[in-house]
């Protein structure tokens, strides 16, 4: 004997899961009856119940459906024969789960390599459109260079110069203890010099390019993008590639000597104060044992490193701003990629360059 | 004479084809209304005219010239005969108007004495009404200010066709009567060609001599404005008096 489930008056969402939680608990194989004699107060839910009732569930009977129900479910929409909706699927790798993880890695594998070739290419592209600049003087708008230093230079200089006075500070703390207890009190000097001008300044003064120059540059140009700027420049007869990027380019090429410049004597200032404070060591003292052992190079070292780390802020920043769709989201996307990749490509150069120079 | 001629034209992105063996002509001296629903493919359309975005088949030629979508002289030659008007205005927001208007003419003519560049903008400014409003940044301008002030951007250098994308979109019924007006007024002074895709009725009405209706991935259309209201066809008389044309069957 078939048992029967009287729906309520007021049959909405929340009734209707309850009804077709009773249905599951009821409708073990055998037939089953939905009685909606009571149903007054109904929704599309209620609709959509009705048509997977009649279509999707063997066994299960709707009985007394009210006219009003049986009218608006006629006007309701289905799939054209009638059926089910069919469920949706999405397409993904065939093959068993073995199959489908190694095609899923070798996927990102094969996207993570366009996107190094695209990004590769576009570095090759600049240097020919900083080359095309700099015999022509054209296709830059003029005055654009020196807003960009001013922007990347002056607005970095304070934060550059803090944070790195701050590490010399820090670097200077953390190593007087042991060279204390070596008595070896006078190369601090050797080690804050050392390792603020070929190391600690390139890498933090890169890094901070990336949060700030980067950042901002990403979201420029990515703001560009989905305004359809670019494509206003492009159908101006303008290179956006060369418009937008060769000023950041030079600007950076310029600026970061003189940040360098600052940061080393903030850095070694830092080193000064911490050696003076905890050693009593004069000023003098620190500075001509500093220079007795670090030579030019280091300095030279330094400034090569961060000019390929700004570049690579740059050319990064200008990719992941210039290669954005039409969304707005995605400009906070681009910008956090665009982050991350300066400060992942800088890490690898700067080993790059210290398996080349140690 | 046709300045554009399409012949089996298919526009998309990527693997998507949007729109499909389009074949038709845009003459020379008159106003051309790419029309039809959201999502048709319009501004897609209008993207690859305007030499953005290459098409998936067919060919494209302009001024009697085929347009190669990979060679950057094919496309610079392009670019120097067309003038675009984007949906937002698309302002250079870190320039003034005048800088914004100027753009085009110290870029290529670097040479150009500043005096005349001065004249030439501020004549550009004058013919859309805008002269008042040089020395503003986009961000301090309308939203039809700013549309204005991109067309005078895009007809600085004397484009041969100026596209615009949809012209009219969030403006006012009256800024946007203005902007009808100074398009029709653009071609009956200096015989431009204009191509504008819209779906605005009134715009339809006021600017167009020749339409192309896309519909269903398809030029549905292609022939003269005058008299559309009354077509037999469907899905014209959808668009125009918005009837549900199962309502004719």
């Amino acid at each position: 004997m078939s048992e029967t489930i009287a729906l309520p008056k007021r049959l909405r969402a929340a009734e209707v899961v309850s009804a077709l939680r009773e249905i599951d608990q009821k409708n073990a194989g055998g037939s089953l009856v939905v009685d909606f004699r009571e149903v007054e107060e109904f929704d599309s839910s209620t609709l959509a119940f009705l048509a997977h009732l009649a279509a999707c569930q063997p066994g299960i009977t709707a009985v007394n459906i009210p006219e009003a129900l049986t009218r608006a479910e006629a006007r309701f929409a289905r799939s054209p024969d009638g059926s089910c909706w069919p469920e949706r699927t999405v397409a993904g790798p065939s093959g068993g789960r073995l199959d489908r993880m190694f095609q899923g890695l070798a996927d990102r594998f094969l996207g993570r390599l366009r996107i190094l070739r695209q990004f590769l290419a576009m570095l090759g592209d600049e240097l020919y459109h900083i080359g095309r600049y700099l015999k022509g003087r054209r296709g830059v708008y003029p005055g654009e260079i020196w807003n960009q230093m001013f922007f990347m230079g002056y607005g970095s200089f304070p934060i550059v110069c803090l944070l790195l006075f701050l590490v010399g500070v820090t670097i200077s703390i953390t190593s007087a203890d042991q060279m204390r207890l070596f008595g070896a009190e006078m190369y601090i000097a050797d080690l804050v010099g050392y390792a603020m001008l070929r190391e600690l300044v390139p890498l933090m003064t890169g890094v901070i390019l990336a949060g700030k120059v980067g950042a901002a540059v990403t979201a420029e140009l990515a703001s560009m993008s989905v305004l359809e700027e670019v494509d206003a420049l492009r159908t101006m007869g303008l290179v956006p590639e060369k418009f937008l990027m060769v000023p950041r380019l030079l600007a950076i090429t310029l600026v970061v000597p003189l940040l360098v410049a600052m940061a080393d004597v903030a850095g070694v200032f830092g080193g000064i104060v911490v050696a003076r404070v905890t050693f009593g060591m004069l000023p003098s003292a620190f500075l001509k044992q500093m220079v007795n052992s670090v030579d030019w190079t280091s300095f030279a070292w330094g400034l090569v490193k961060t000019v390929v780390f700004g570049w690579a802020v740059v050319v990064g920043a200008g990719f992941k701003g210039l290669s954005v769709g039409r969304s707005a989201e995605e400009v906070g996307r681009a910008t956090t990629e665009s982050v991350v990749l300066s400060v992942t490509s800088i890490i690898i150069i700067d080993c790059i360059f210290a398996f080349v120079l140690y | 004479m046709d300045i554009i001629a399409a012949n089996a034209l298919a526009v998309g992105y990527g693997d998507e084809t949007i729109l499909r063996d389009l074949s038709f002509g845009i003459p020379e001296g008159l106003i051309t209304v790419i029309l039809g629903v959201s999502g048709s493919g319009k501004s897609t359309l209008l993207k690859t005219l305007a030499g953005l975005l290459p098409p998936l088949a067919g060919t494209f030629s302009f001024a009697g010239a085929a347009v190669d979508y990979s060679s950057e002289r094919s496309l610079g030659a392009l670019y120097e005969k067309i003038g675009v008007l984007y949906q937002g205005g698309a302002l250079l927001n870190g320039l003034t108007l005048f800088e914004n208007v100027a753009l085009p003419v110290r870029m290529h003519y670097p040479e150009m004495p500043e005096d005349m560049v001065r004249d030439m903008v501020h004549a550009g400014l004058a013919q859309v009404e805008m002269a008042g409003a040089a020395d503003k940044f986009p961000s301090e301008l309308s939203g039809g200010m700013r549309k204005r002030g991109a067309l005078a951007r895009a007809l600085v250098l004397d484009p041969a066709v100026v596209f615009c994308d949809e012209p009219s979109s969030g403006l006012d019924p009256i800024t946007s009567s203005r902007l009808d007006d100074l398009l029709l007024r653009l071609k009956e002074t200096f015989g431009m060609t204009l191509v504008v895709v819209t779906h605005e009725l009134r715009s339809i009405e006021r600017v167009a001599d020749r339409v192309l209706v896309l519909n269903d991935g398809r030029l549905h259309f292609a022939g003269a404005a005058a008299g559309l209201g009354e077509s037999a066809d469907g899905f014209i008389r959808t668009f125009f008096l918005r009837k549900d044309h199962h309502d004719d069957a």
